[in-house]
């Protein structure tokens, strides 16, 4: 009772306080003042604890938000350190959030495509941001965007048609079902309207809403489903549906469980007989196309339901997130709970990405953080605060090669883009620019430091004027850095 | 001059002694560390040495809070500036760093707070209107709190709630256009959740209610009157905080009435959201400061005449209650198939200086 007393005092002497603020002025919102100082003690606050992430290789990831924003978030350095976002492009509007993303990830002139909730797909450069092409949808569809919005897309790597190496393909799926494959050329003058789009477009459902859209290693089969859709398999080149799923029969009580799949994943590249799906009531289902058209397996994860699957590179392991923020891997050959990914995560998970050569696995979803883990440990191994609910997560896998490429292996590079600058003389090779080469300068920089000192109990000895002397080789070495670098620069140009 | 010296050779003499008691009290720790009391095995030796510890770490205390006090004095007598006065630990200011903390110069936050499922309501395109009904077994206290709710927000209606679904529920205020649902969920005749439902596409809050006090069990209290209420938020802090109290705003037109007096306070302290309910009165009380600071009375009767002082009187009208966030759900509710945008789960409690709102 004295306690509950107490309180009530409290109670009142801060809106007594606050009440005489209030009164003159308009009500807006929050009490600044009082916010104003907390934030004054969390300046001078002493942290009581600290955070142990180990923090994770050098790699770089794109985070796609629901205001339309494109984050790039890099994990920079030889030694493990802490992800961070380094660049944000677009401007926050939220009729352009994105709802699917599609990279083509490779060392030379790499695409991203970026589906939007208001029916557009932009064509960006992933390495800077800038818009290459913007495709608007609504041309060529009836209905509104808000209507028959686009739920998947996928950018294939290989050229669709024996046009000009310029011209790019992907592939959209809409709520309605409505898939379409569209070819377009990249203009010359950057951010400029495409209109010459040819597309392809055909039904994949007559009723319910597809959600998601996959496409198999080899870019010939593709994978829908969604709410009241049985997962269905199309060969692309024909575009012919080759394959429907069928529901599990009724369970011991009779109940049937209508269908209603959120995800999908191919087991492996190679492979597009077997996949993975979730389902809303919280099913994990593996496919078979092959052998039945009911599912060879599934199991139960947790009890809501399953907004993210993916696939291991070595098709023997998926990874599963909920609606509720947990994420596990499965065994799925024996559909045995390998382990779960613990780590404060609160939020659905609405994209699962797995690194292609690290061991690294990139989680985001609703509660606006992205996620990097372990994949051997199941050790978070960082966590970078993104503002915004984010729909989607790329790897962009080329970044920490450049690091570490020396200079030396420039030779086959150079053959390789000869041979496609054959037919695309015109086009100047977009490379991987100011970035890489700062790292490779400072990397080579810090060789040298350490060729020189030997161990960090010399520089200490050293006095001034040896250091003198020390900083005139590290310029002469990095003015012969610059040297060779133009060299490359002229080289490239030849 | 000479005070001051000898009150400096004091202090020497006393530091010094000072110093010589800390070597012993020095050995004494290092023999107590050797043998710490729960080492000791036999009881009676153990609360024996264990009281004499106790007694030690009373008297340095007593000594340090003797020291200060004393120094104050000094630098008072002086007229020194006193050695400043050390802030307290508390949890709140050792609270962990949190990254989601909203900054005020966050252009994105602001652009999401326009993109967000309240802001036709806060940007006073739409004037909520509420509809409050109850869990399926409903009684005593339950319809009590349910009346004082209607109370407390205005353009609010109570349903039945009959045996329909919640999903119905939702779909049927959808349709008359309304802007929230909530459910007083009672358990054992005692309300002890709430759950808000944002329409017709807004988030679902799940919340814990605790020390529920209704308004005829508040002592003195006034009753409010339909005038639009005023609202306090305080210490919504990081993103997650931010987005509940724009969902407890939003069940309140923007529009408050200044004349009608009323305040409504959602206070949140280490999590828990306190909600409070008042009038306030601006009084001028002239005579009463007179006669209360009666001795120098001359100078003050000047003084209050020229500008009599106003002070602000509060009458609590009630319910009070506190509330703790269970879940906040993306989309309308759906208990099997929903969307979290954030969970309570136990791993989080980890620490006890980690809060979330």
């Amino acid at each position: 009772m004295s306690k509950g007393r107490r309180k009530a005092s409290n109670a009142a002497v801060f809106t007594a306080s606050a009440a005489v603020n209030r009164a003159v002025s308009k009500f807006s919102g929050y009490n600044s003042r009082q916010e104003g100082r907390a934030q004054k003690l969390q300046s001078t606050m002493p942290r009581t604890t600290t955070l142990d992430t180990p923090g994770c290789p050098p790699l770089r990831a794109l985070a796609f938000d629901s205001l339309g924003l494109i984050k790039v978030v890099e994990c920079k350095g030889e030694e493990k350190g802490a992800a961070k976002m380094v660049e944000k492009w677009g401007q926050p509007d939220a009729s352009s959030a994105v709802v699917a993303a599609s990279i083509l990830d490779r060392e030379f002139n790499p695409l991203l495509a970026v589906a939007r909730k208001n029916g557009s797909v932009d064509i960006l450069t992933p390495v800077n941001g800038a818009i290459q092409a913007s495709i608007s949808n609504l041309s060529q569809t009836q209905d509104s965007p808000q209507d028959n919005a686009i739920v998947g897309l996928h950018l294939f790597k290989k050229p669709w048609s024996e046009s000009s190496l310029r011209s790019y393909t992907f592939l959209t799926s809409t709520i309605k079902g409505c898939a379409s494959i569209r070819s377009f050329e990249l203009p010359e003058s950057r951010a400029e309207i495409v209109s010459d789009v040819t597309q392809t477009t055909w039904s994949t459902s007559g009723s319910g809403e597809t959600l998601f859209l996959k496409v198999d290693g080899s870019e010939c089969y593709s994978l829908f489903g969604g709410k009241g859709v049985e997962v269905n398999v199309w060969d692309l080149l024909t575009s012919t549906k080759i394959w429907t799923a069928k529901s599990p029969a009724k369970n011991n009580l009779g109940i049937f469980t209508p269908t209603w799949f959120t995800s999908a994943s191919f087991l492996s590249k190679d492979d597009h007989r077997k996949f993975v799906s979730g389902t809303h009531n919280h099913q994990v289902r593996l496919y078979d196309t092959s052998a039945q058209r009911r599912p060879v397996m599934s199991f139960d994860f947790r009890d809501t339901p399953i907004k993210a699957v993916s696939g291991d590179l070595d098709g023997q392991t998926i990874y599963v997130g909920n609606g509720s923020g947990d994420l596990a891997s499965f065994d799925i050959r024996t559909g045995k709970l390998l382990g779960s990914f613990v780590g404060k995560c609160a939020g659905s998970i609405r994209s699962i990405v797995r690194h292609p050569e690290l061991p690294v696995l990139a989680s985001c979803g609703l509660d606006s953080y992205l996620r990097f883990w372990d994949i051997n440990s199941r050790q978070l191994l960082s966590a970078v605060f993104l503002k915004q609910p984010l729909t989607d997560v790329v790897f962009d896998s080329y970044f920490g090669n450049k690091e570490v490429a020396p200079a030396l292996d420039l030779q086959p590079q150079l053959e390789c883009l000869s041979e496609i600058s054959d037919g695309e003389e015109d086009m100047a090779p977009r490379k991987r620019k100011k970035t890489s080469k700062k790292h490779k300068e400072s990397k080579k920089l810090k060789l040298s430091k350490t060729g020189m000192h030997g161990s960090g109990d010399v520089s200490e000895i050293l006095d001034s004027s040896e250091e003198n002397t020390l900083q005139d080789t590290r310029k002469k070495a990095s003015k012969a850095h610059k040297r060779s670098d133009k060299l490359k620069s002229k080289r490239t140009k030849q | 001059m000479g005070a001051k010296r000898k009150n400096s050779g004091d202090g020497d003499g006393s530091s010094n002694g000072d110093g010589k008691e800390v070597k012993k009290a020095k050995k004494k720790e290092s023999m107590a560390e050797s043998l710490l009391p729960s080492m000791i095995k036999n009881k009676e030796k153990r609360s024996e040495v264990h009281a004499k510890l106790k007694h030690q770490k009373k008297l340095e205390k007593r000594k340090k809070a003797k020291a200060r006090e004393a120094a104050e004095k000094r630098a008072l007598d002086l007229g020194e500036e006193p050695p400043p006065k050390s802030i307290p630990r508390t949890i709140e200011n050792t609270r962990e760093f949190d990254e989601t903390i909203c900054m005020p110069d966050d252009e994105e936050l602001f652009a999401g707070n326009d993109a967000d499922e309240f802001a036709p309501v806060l940007n006073q395109e739409l004037t909520p209107k509420i509809l409050i009904t109850t869990c399926r077994f409903n009684s005593t206290r339950g319809p009590a709190f349910i009346s004082d709710l209607l109370s407390v927000i205005p353009n609010s209606v109570y349903y039945k709630r009959g045996t329909y679904d919640l999903k119905k529920i939702v779909e049927y205020a959808k349709n008359k256009d309304f802007s929230f649902v909530i459910v007083v969920h009672t358990n054992r005749r005692e309300p002890d959740a709430l759950l808000m439902i944002g329409l017709p596409n807004g988030p679902t809050a799940h919340f814990k209610v605790s020390n529920l006090v209704l308004r005829k069990d508040i002592k003195n209290h006034g009753n409010p009157t339909s005038h639009n209420p005023e609202l306090i938020m305080n210490n919504f802090t990081t993103r997650l905080g931010h987005r509940i109290g724009r969902l407890f705003q939003s069940l309140f037109p923007q529009d408050p009435n200044f004349r009608g007096r009323r305040v409504v306070t959602f206070h949140n302290q280490r999590d828990f959201i306190f909600f409070r309910h008042h009038r306030y009165i601006f009084e001028t009380k002239e005579s009463k400061q007179v006669s209360s600071k009666g001795k120098n009375a001359k100078t003050d009767k000047d003084e209050g005449s020229s500008e009599p002082k106003v002070i602000a009187r509060l009458q609590e009208c009630g319910p009070r209650f506190t509330l703790k966030l269970r879940s906040l759900q993306h989309g309308t509710f759906d208990s099997k198939g929903g969307e979290f945008e954030w969970v309570h789960k136990p791993e989080m409690d980890t620490s006890r200086r980690r809060f979330f709102l």
